[in-house]
């Protein structure tokens, strides 16, 4: 049967009935406590800030009459005298109460951390002398540690020595406080406190209290430290310690067998600091001890047994040091075994890790000669092959040097005169015989090189018979000859990877066949006769360069000339490659143009690459001072491409550009209110077209003055502007830059070439970056 | 007329004593306990030797000397205060121009003899 919801009575959660009456008396009760509780805390609070400003009152009270008591001295007036009288007598009326007795000590105590000399002496005496050591005595029999310990302080601080009797007791209290406070009262209060506190203590001594009391020691005036050698019998293992140190301390080294036997102390710390004091007193006696502690001492002390061994040992001790460089396991210890066996017996051991075999250095130097060989062997042929156009006399200057250098290195390394004859000799032949004797010579240096290069020559000057040259001008057919025949060695040998090379071939034939009709005029022109021989060359540099592969193109070879086979009416201007190979260094040959007019072209590329249309008036210049026809031509190409690049004046004014905006809006934006009513007063008076666009952004503005200003201004410039509509006909000047009505348009071949120009290369930068590229290359 | 000691410390019974010491050995002492009214003195007239303690309130030792030395432009003796073990503020107060420095616990009669020593040169 289902009973309805409503008459279900069932209570889920019960709780219990509270009384509220009940819970009105807990809010009471709580708050009456946190009343009492807080009034507590400004009682107790109120109550120290009185103490305190009665105590500092006391001490301003007390303080004239401590000083007149400090100072006092006998060479007093008569008056003087009874004023300190009567002081006395006042100040004991005024220690009878508690308070102020505390206080005035407390003063005392103060003074006496802040005074030195005569006037200290006589604040303890002072002290004393009002009897307040005895409150001091009192302290020591409270059953508070604190209260027993300042009581301790206090007397060691005013010196009572006549305590030193009662404190005695307190070395072996439990309490460590009030332990440590005795420690440091005894010590200080007699000298003999020390032995006493050494004979007596039996707990332990922190190396903080140790650090104390040493300093206690240390400023003990006229104090003769007893031997402390004595302890080191104790059987406190801390007073042993800290004896050791006080014996290192003092330097007292009369202890020697007792350090020595404490390196067997089971202890490592008394051990550690035997070998310290073993270390500083020299003792070499112990070193037997040393070696015979080492294999059980643990790795800390056979470090500091090994600094030991390193400080006092001698050659004695190398076996050891080899047998434990040999046994020893740890690194670091077997690293200081190392070190202590350089500090005996120095360089002895040498650095062995991380160091490479001497074979693996060899190897690099056979391969460093193989290297220096080849070298050679393919400079031969360069410098015969690269100057075929010039004189002969290039290559027969290089040969000397050659020679020069290995007679150079012979005297400096090797003493085999039977050689060095054999190279005076052919330089001899060289320099004087007929160019027949090359080939020979040239298989000879090779030989000798083979035998005996060992060293690098490049440093060696290089010096150039200029009469050699001369000599052999005669023989250039023969020369050339040979130069034929290693030419085609070269261009299998002498490549550069690095230049960018057209893959396909039909592409490259197009550029080049483009590159040379249309957009390079020529530069510079040689004879036929060059070109002719050079024919060859390119021939041969098209032929490698329309093979599908990546192209290898001895720029040696290639001079200007070989792209303007065609332009063979202009004259020869020059008769040197613009690189050459000297020696082992690449030059670039720049003597193929006056002075004057190469200097205009460096102008003219530096313009070219850094300038832009405000360089036009300059170039203008150039290209009217300058009667070359090289300088002209370029000259006009950087007009015509600056113009080009220059903004036209129908862009000026273009929405688009800066200048259409007006001077004033960056200011207008940025100005309050007053500020901005000025700015509109002022283009009212000497604003332009420029402006309208501002005020019409003002006039929408939410700010009626502003808006209203801004169309008066508006409406003035406006009435103005229709004026100057009115008489500008009249006025206008046809040659204003500002009236150009067409665009300016460039042909084609102009474009090219400034398209061209764009990449930063004219055939002069890419020679120049070429030799550049060239120079880097070999130069690694 | 007796020489004028300006005395900066913030420790009210050593100062005491000093100026008892100081005046009993013949000079006129100001008492200043922080470095606000060593300034404010300053500004009204310079004495003939300033004694000050290194570590004081608002105004430091090496403040004041700094004041005087570079703000008043004033050659007058400075003698430094300082506790043992304070020696870097020690050098420091040298490098800005103090003449003298003597550590704590201050012997009074060693003070007033580098006090006299100093106003002599």
């Amino acid at each position: 049967m289902l009973i309805p919801p409503n008459q279900i009575n069932i209570l889920l959660i019960t709780a219990p009935e509270f009384n509220l009456e009940y819970l009105w008396w807990l809010t009471i009760l709580f708050f009456v406590l946190s009343i009492i509780y807080f009034i507590g805390v400004f009682l107790i609070r109120n109550r120290i800030t009185s103490t305190n400003n009665r105590t500092k009152d006391k001490k301003i009270e007390f303080s004239p009459m401590i000083n007149e008591f400090l100072f006092y001295e006998d060479s007093n007036t008569k008056e003087e005298k009874m004023n300190y009288l009567n002081l006395k007598i006042q100040i004991r009326e005024l220690i009878k109460n508690d308070f102020d007795r505390q206080v005035l000590t407390e003063v005392l105590l103060d003074l006496r951390k802040d005074l030195s000399g005569q006037s200290q002496a006589v604040l303890i005496d002072l002290y004393k002398d009002l009897g307040l050591h005895n409150d001091a005595y009192n302290k020591l029999g409270s059953r508070k540690w604190q209260v027993v310990s300042s009581g301790i302080l206090e007397l060691t601080t005013m010196e009572v020595e006549e305590a030193y009797g009662l404190i005695i007791k307190f070395i072996n209290h439990r309490q460590s406080t009030i332990r440590k406070q005795a420690e440091i009262a005894v010590v200080n209060l007699k000298e003999e406190g020390i032995k006493y506190f050494l004979d007596n203590t039996k707990y332990k001594i922190a190396e903080w209290q140790q650090l104390k009391l040493l300093d206690v020691l240390r400023h003990k005036p006229n104090f003769n430290a007893p031997q402390f050698g004595l302890w080191l019998t104790a059987t406190n293992t801390h007073v042993v310690l800290f004896s050791l140190r006080l014996i290192k301390y003092y330097n007292q080294n009369e202890a020697e067998q007792s350090i020595i036997t404490l390196l067997k102390h089971k202890n490592r710390d008394i051990q550690a600091e035997a070998i310290e004091c073993i270390k500083d007193f020299h003792f070499v006696s112990a070193l037997t001890t040393l070696k015979l502690v080492y294999p059980k001492a643990s790795h800390d002390i056979k470090i500091a047994i090994l600094d030991a061994i390193g400080e006092i040992g001698s050659k004695n001790e190398v076996a050891f040091l080899e047998y434990l460089a040999s046994t020893e396991r740890h690194f670091n210890i077997k690293g200081k075994v190392n070190s202590t066996l350089n500090k005996i017996n120095p360089e002895s051991v040498l650095p062995t890790k991380n160091i490479s075999t001497e074979d693996f250095y060899e190897a690099e130097m056979d391969l460093e000669d193989t290297l220096t060989t080849v070298d050679e062997i393919k400079k031969e042929p360069e410098l015969s092959i690269t100057q075929p156009d010039l004189n002969i006399t290039k290559e027969l200057e290089n040969e000397p040097e050659i020679s020069e250098e290995i007679i150079e290195l012979e005297s400096a390394t090797i003493n085999s005169s039977p050689k060095e004859e054999t190279e005076t000799e052919i330089v001899n032949e060289t320099s004087s015989e007929e160019v027949e004797n090359e080939v020979a010579l040239d298989i000879e240096i090779e030989n000798t090189r083979s035998e005996q290069l060992e060293i690098d020559l490049t440093f060696l000057p290089h010096v150039n018979d200029e009469n050699v040259q001369a000599e052999n001008d005669v023989e250039v057919e023969k020369v050339e000859e040979v130069k034929k025949i290693e030419e085609i060695v070269l261009e299998e040998e002498f490549t550069f990877n690095f230049l960018p090379f057209v893959v396909e071939e039909n592409a490259y034939k197009e550029e080049v066949s483009a590159f040379v009709e249309d957009d390079f005029e020529p530069l510079f022109v040689l004879d036929e006769n060059f070109n002719n021989d050079q024919e060859e060359v390119v021939s041969i540099i098209l032929d490698e360069s329309t093979s599908n592969e990546f192209e290898d193109i001895d720029w040696s070879t290639v001079s200007t000339e070989t792209l303007t086979e065609n332009d063979s009416e202009e004259p020869a201007v020059i008769e040197e490659p613009l690189i050459s190979f000297e020696s082992e260094e690449i030059s670039f040959s720049a003597n193929f143009m006056p002075q004057e007019e190469l200097d205009a072209m460096v102008i003219l590329e530096n313009i070219a690459e850094l300038g832009d249309s405000r360089e036009l008036d300059l170039l203008q210049n150039i290209k009217e001072e300058n009667s070359s026809v090289l300088v002209k031509e370029r000259a006009e190409e950087l007009i015509q491409k600056f113009l080009y690049q220059s903004p036209r004046p129908t862009e000026l004014f273009s929405a688009d550009n800066d200048l259409s905006e007006s001077v004033f809006t960056e200011i207008y934006n940025l100005a309050d209110k007053e500020t901005k009513l000025i700015l509109l007063s002022e283009i009212k008076s000497i604003g332009d077209e420029k402006e309208i666009q501002l005020l019409e952004s003002v006039i929408k503005s939410e700010s009626k003055s502003l808006a209203k200003a801004a169309k008066d201004a508006l409406e003035n410039i406006k009435s103005q502007l229709s004026l100057e509509i009115d008489v500008t006909p009249k006025e206008v000047d046809n040659d204003s830059i500002f009236d150009v009505d067409f665009e300016l348009e460039l042909s084609e071949s102009i474009k090219r070439n400034i398209a061209s120009n764009d990449n930063g290369s004219t055939l002069f930068d890419q020679l120049c970056s070429m030799s550049n590229s060239l120079y880097k290359k070999k130069n690694g | 007329m007796s020489k004028r000691v300006l005395l900066a410390d913030d420790d009210q019974l050593l100062a005491s004593l000093l100026n008892f010491r100081l005046k009993k050995g013949g000079y006129s002492v100001h008492h200043s306990v922080n470095g606000k009214e060593v300034k404010e003195y300053l500004q009204k007239e310079m004495p003939d030797i300033i004694v000050s303690d290194i570590m004081m309130p608002y105004f430091s030792g090496i403040e004041l000397i700094d004041y005087v030395r570079n703000e008043l432009k004033s050659k007058t003796p400075i003698i430094i205060i300082s506790s043992a073990g304070n020696e870097q503020n020690v050098l420091t107060a040298f490098e800005l121009g103090a003449n003298d420095f003597i550590t704590k616990p201050v012997s009074p009669t060693e003070l007033l003899v580098r006090i006299a020593r100093e106003i002599n040169k």
